[in-house]
């Protein structure tokens, strides 16, 4: 589903990756995980363009996405986004974040984008909030909406750009438990996270980057019983 | 005490009653100054808005944007800097003088001319004004937008401007204010404007005290006005500020 061949990009004079080379099926859920400032979160970015790589090629369902001659707007429709600092739209009510999109690019009607919204809230658990605004909610609740949002396009596959990291402790798992059923419902999902757990239990493949490159990969529980690479060991020891 | 009260009403008479001056002079030259306020104001927030997307699109997107089009941008970046640099360089009278006996030279369109001097002149102030709103905003925003598949303009549309007006508000309706005292510079081309009603009225009666104290009171209670309407529209749109 989404193919990266030997993936650079700098900003200025720092080179934050170094020809990445990786592959993802639909249907796989990839956690990525490793130090801050190993690439991580610009990798993820560059998978929808939010970063521009510096080169290397990205194919996206066959399409290669870093062509000039794609338009980069449809391609991002199928690719929905979550965002650590979730990111909602403050001027408008949550019902109003779903469906700005949908109805904005004319892919539903109002009323189409309205069923669809209250469909999503049902599914993250919050109906009751349609007409609130993001600042009255709380972290875990703001996200959940966050969720719901990028799926509002019904998109081909999810990117989490370290979802629980602006959460307080206790709202960590209303999060996790939504990104949970999404994984059971069988989406494409590629996650950059430092919750462990959820990467033993939820992730088909786990990556370990360092250094702008992806260094061990391996499906959850041999990576996280018998690591080899001697830096994942290290990180491993310090974060478990 | 009955001397003064019998000035007063001598001067009043004169000032105001006296050949319909009231009418003549006040009431036509208010109108003049609101038409020529409102003008301007029109003009220079269009001309504002357009300028500030130029420069944060040029800020913002220029690595993104090749060929024709970056060429474009970067031209129009260059076009607008040039523009913020000379209206923001020279003084606001010396801009009319120019725009009515030069570039209008011929038509002698006062209020034509008036409005287009304080338009662009404004135009620079707002354009300054809208795009520190614009940078206020936080960059996840226009993440967010574009991540969903919006385009750049619809993002700005959508999500960006609506939060910034909010953000410069305030600064918006100080540049509305000094804009429309501003206006009575209009003077110096002889616009009648309620500026020039008082002086023409203080040139016929001798009299400076009752025509300027007079139109100062109608500046200010203006300006009151304006600030009240602005209060109420501010709070109005923080409603979603508001737990």
């Amino acid at each position: 589903m989404i193919s990266v061949k030997n993936l650079h990009k700098s900003f200025g004079d720092h080179k934050v990756l170094i020809g990445v080379n990786e592959h993802i099926e639909k249907g796989e859920k990839v956690v990525i995980i490793g130090p801050s400032g190993s690439g991580k979160s610009t990798f993820l970015r560059c998978l929808n363009l939010l970063e521009e790589p510096t080169s290397g090629e990205i194919v996206f369902e066959g399409q290669n996405i870093t062509s000039k001659q794609t338009d980069i707007n449809l391609v991002r429709r199928k690719m929905g986004m979550v965002f650590q600092q979730f990111n909602l739209f403050p001027h408008l009510t949550v019902k109003e974040n779903i469906k700005l999109a949908p109805v904005k690019l004319k892919v539903m009607t109002d009323a189409q984008a309205d069923k669809r919204a209250m469909e999503l809230l049902a599914r993250v658990g919050l109906p009751d909030k349609a007409d609130s605004y993001p600042i009255q909610l709380s972290g875990g609740q703001q996200q959940r909406i966050a969720i719901a949002r990028a799926l509002a396009m019904n998109p081909d596959v999810m990117l989490f750009d370290e979802p629980t990291s602006a959460l307080d402790p206790e709202m960590v798992g209303e999060v996790l438990e939504i990104m949970k059923e999404l994984a059971d419902d069988g989406m494409t999902m590629v996650v950059v996270t430092h919750e462990m757990g959820f990467a033993r239990e939820v992730g088909t493949r786990v990556l370990f980057m360092d250094g702008g490159n992806i260094v061990e990969q391996n499906e959850p529980k041999a990576f996280f019983e018998h690591p080899q690479n001697p830096r994942l060991k290290d990180f491993l020891s310090k974060v478990l | 005490m009955s001397e003064f009260i019998q000035w007063f009403q001598e001067q009043f008479y004169q000032t105001f009653i006296e050949g319909d001056r009231w009418y003549i002079y006040f009431a036509k030259g208010l109108g003049t100054t609101l038409e020529v306020t409102v003008g301007a104001l029109i003009l220079g927030v269009v001309i504002g808005v357009c300028i500030a997307i130029i420069r944060s699109a040029y800020d913002s997107q220029r690595v993104h944007w090749r060929g024709l089009g970056g060429i474009l941008l970067g031209l129009g970046n260059l076009v607008c800097k040039v523009y913020l640099t000379v209206i923001r360089g020279t003084p606001s009278t010396v801009q009319l003088l120019i725009m009515y006996f030069i570039i209008f030279g011929s038509s002698q369109n006062m209020i034509a001319a008036a409005i287009i001097s304080f338009g662009v002149n404004s135009g620079a102030y707002v354009a300054e004004i809208v795009r520190s709103g614009i940078m206020s905003i936080n960059k996840g925003q226009m993440e967010a937008g574009r991540s969903l598949g919006l385009n750049y303009a619809a993002t700005m549309r959508y999500v960006i401007i609506p939060q910034a007006i909010k953000n410069i508000l305030p600064a918006l309706g100080n540049e509305l204010i000094t804009l429309l005292k501003e206006t009575s510079i209009c003077t110096v081309i002889g616009l009648m404007d309620l500026t020039k009603g008082a002086m023409i009225v203080q040139s016929r009666t001798y009299a400076p005290w009752m025509p300027y104290l007079s139109i100062a009171v109608i500046y200010l209670v203006m300006v009151l006005i304006l600030t009240k309407l602005l209060g109420i529209l501010e709070r109005r749109l923080r409603a979603s500020d508001q737990r």
